[in-house]
């Protein structure tokens, strides 16, 4: 059973993270018909839109009639389905929460059913919960004016990591606490995502998991020789289908191996080819053409081993991994001072950060020389150091 | 407070301080007396003036009261047009104060907005024309989609020419109580390639280390200033290491935070230094063309840069 399910919260107390949400929401299920008809809970995938109806509809005991994105099609289907549920007794409970779930999901292929469901609102006699992720869209400005919103934020990665445990602990499961932390803060906000990647970690043996990563590897590395010391044939263009990878992924290999295998006429060949790839990932990019795509793998595989007149050197090579993102990464940690900096600076002299950072030699000298310019752009103790290390 | 950063310190603040760009000032001083203005495209190189400009446009309007009523945003920071309009609406909500009916918005770079950003922004200028108007500035009037450019005012600023440039180095220089020869003064000149904010810059950056500028003094300043690694690269390239002229190319792009097309720009100059024959410098400049066109069709300069680097590895070998 998927995790997710299995520990939905039932009951207002065991719903994490949204205090503010829940409070609103307890106040509007108690006195049935207050001011609003309908509220529209929103907010990022995950934060418990939908965990918190059917909370709500849990603790007034009351019968759940739901609609999603995929049932609302049109005026006439939602006449259809809705219209006797906001009217009809629940058979089975003494009460009951009509749920429209995911609303932006209603296409312009569902014309008129918007309006339709904004009518039904007013018609109800049981209260309407709608969710959805993001409501401010012009489509929906008369359906947020009759409903009161509620906002869900997405929710803090130690809360995130709180729950992780606590499952973890009922589960008699056990998983390390810096992945426990990496898995929180990966999720961004997005509670569900962490339980789903908790189960999967959580399901792996140790080994099992290295084994995946490791698995991956091999892959690539049998793709990479293949490609750099084999003929270039029909089934080069279908390498990478075994490949565990996406495209972009694959690029930074290539991109990091060529010089390991390839030089002059062969190496600049297949730099001009992957020169090109990167064209296609551009256009793709700016016209959302995805077909490209296409040209882009084929471009990697067969083009890249093509590039070479013959094979030289049959022996075993070992590949790279490519270490220009981690590179990156670190740097940006190195520089964030000289960011800071910049932005100060930049907003100071009405200029933009990006030229700021542009002519920072210049600038940097020119703040160093005197403190009354430290002083007046409020540079902090640490922004100085940096500059005079 | 006066700054103690010249190009605060002596940034001009009324029309006749202004050097160069004489047309448009008269025009945008005629425009500015009758308490009226139309949205304005301002379009030309950096460092001509535009952002001088628009501030004394404001300072002119309205007085005491041009912090109240005047925004400034630069599109290349903002992340996406989102927050543009977030800051847009919520500063076109109030009313302007004094007497002038309008406030009015600056939007710096905004080339650097995608076509779609774009037109999302003409929309923004519609829907608040009644109370603000839009100074947008941009180093290519092109990039700018046609709707915007037919609801603007265009003026196209020029690099300000050496006389220009003099003034203000001679303007400064007395003031600061500096000494600077006639070559110093080309010098900086040159090297600030007619954008008057790199000029400033490149004085009090000399003026820091001593009061009477040379040439000598000058030229470390901007040798500091270059690139100058990207040397090194093509040297690894010319000599057949292509892994270390890698390498040194993604060092120097990260610790300087150069772009991919400031790379371009400082390789095409680099060409003419390289021990090759004159038939492969043109052929190399060609090749550094190509990448600086793929640069800005495609998605990694680093890879256009390296496919541009493994040309000169071939150079090296007389190909």
């Amino acid at each position: 059973m998927q995790w997710t399910e299995k520990y939905r919260p039932k009951f207002y107390g065991e719903v994490r993270g949204q205090n503010l949400a829940v409070e609103k929401i307890r106040e509007f299920a108690k006195h049935k018909g207050g001011l609003k008809k309908a509220i529209l809970l929103y907010g990022p995938p995950g934060t418990g839109k939908t965990t918190l109806a059917y909370v709500a509809a849990n603790e007034i005991n009351a019968e759940i009639f739901e609609l999603n994105a995929s049932d609302l099609r049109n005026k006439d289907k939602l006449n259809e389905i809705l219209k006797p549920a906001i009217e009809q007794k629940s058979l089975t409970k003494s009460n009951k929460i009509i749920l429209i779930d995911e609303v932006d999901g209603i296409s312009a292929v569902d014309r008129g059913g918007l309006n339709q469901l904004i009518s039904l609102i007013d018609s109800t006699k049981y209260p309407i919960i709608i969710t959805a992720n993001d409501i401010w869209n012009k489509k929906f400005s008369s359906l947020r004016k009759k409903c009161e919103l509620i906002q869900l934020k997405e929710i803090d990665y130690k809360t995130i990591k709180d729950t992780l445990i606590l499952i973890l602990r009922k589960e008699k499961n056990f998983v390390e606490n810096d992945i426990l932390t990496n898995i929180s803060v990966k999720a961004k906000g997005d509670l569900r995502a962490a339980i789903n990647d908790l189960q999967i970690i959580a399901g792996m043996e140790g080994s099992e998991g290295i084994l995946d990563e490791r698995n991956k590897e091999t892959d690539i590395f049998s793709a990479l020789r293949l490609i750099f010391k084999g003929k270039p044939t029909n089934d080069t263009l279908k390498i990478f289908d075994s490949v565990n990878m996406n495209t972009d992924e694959i690029i930074l290999w290539i991109e990091e191996n060529i010089p390991n295998e390839y030089e002059g006429e062969a190496l600049a060949k297949a730099y001009d080819l992957l020169s090109k790839v990167d064209i296609f990932k551009g256009r793709i990019y700016k016209q959302q053409y995805w077909r490209f795509l296409l040209y882009e793998r084929i471009f990697l595989s067969y083009g890249i081993s093509s590039s070479k007149k013959e094979v030289k050197n049959l022996g075993f090579t070992s590949y790279k991994k490519p270490d220009r993102i981690l590179k990156i990464w670190l740097n940006n940690q190195r520089t964030a001072k000289k960011k800071t900096i910049a932005k100060k600076y930049a907003q100071y002299v009405h200029v933009g950060e990006k030229r700021a950072l542009k002519e920072f030699p210049l600038i940097k000298s020119i703040i160093i020389s005197n403190p009354l310019i430290q002083k007046e752009l409020k540079l902090t103790e640490e922004e100085i150091n940096y500059l005079s290390n | 407070m006066v700054s103690e950063i010249w190009t605060e310190k002596y940034r001009p603040s009324t029309f006749k301080d202004l050097v160069g760009q004489n047309d448009i000032i008269k025009r945008i001083e005629s425009l500015t007396n009758s308490l009226n203005i139309p949205h304005l495209l301002f379009a030309g190189p950096a460092g001509t003036g535009k952002s001088t400009l628009a501030l004394i446009i404001v300072k002119e309007l309205f007085q005491e009261n041009w912090k109240e009523n005047y925004l400034e945003l630069n599109a290349s920071d903002e992340r996406g047009i989102n927050v543009v309009r977030e800051k847009v609406k919520n500063f076109a909500r109030t009313k302007s104060i004094g007497n002038v009916s309008f406030k009015i918005i600056f939007l710096d770079e905004a080339d650097a907005l995608t076509p779609e950003a774009q037109q999302a922004l003409r929309r923004t200028m519609e829907n608040y024309s009644s109370t603000c108007r839009f100074i947008l500035s941009c180093n290519y009037s092109s990039k700018i989609i046609d709707p915007i450019q037919s609801r603007c005012a265009l003026f196209r600023f020029r690099l300000l020419e050496k006389k220009d440039i003099e003034k203000v180095i001679s303007k400064i220089v007395t003031r600061e109580n500096l000494t600077i020869t006639p070559e110093a003064i080309e010098m900086i000149y040159e090297g600030s390639e007619g954008d008057c904010r790199r000029c400033i810059n490149l004085l009090q950056s000399t003026s820091s280390v001593s009061p009477s500028i040379t040439t000598e003094l000058v030229s470390t300043i901007l040798s500091d200033a270059k690139p100058k690694d990207i040397k090194i690269v093509l040297d690894y390239a010319v000599s057949g290491d292509f892994q270390k002229a890698r390498e040194k190319l993604l060092d120097v792009m990260l610790k300087e935070s150069i772009s991919g097309q400031d790379v371009v720009k400082a390789i095409q100059k680099e060409i003419w230094n390289l021990p090759v024959e004159p038939e492969i410098k043109v052929k190399l400049t060609e090749k550094t063309g190509e990448a600086e066109f793929r640069i800005v069709e495609g998605s990694d300069p680093f890879i256009q840069l390296q496919a541009l680097l493994a040309s000169f590895v071939l150079a090296g070998r007389g190909k």
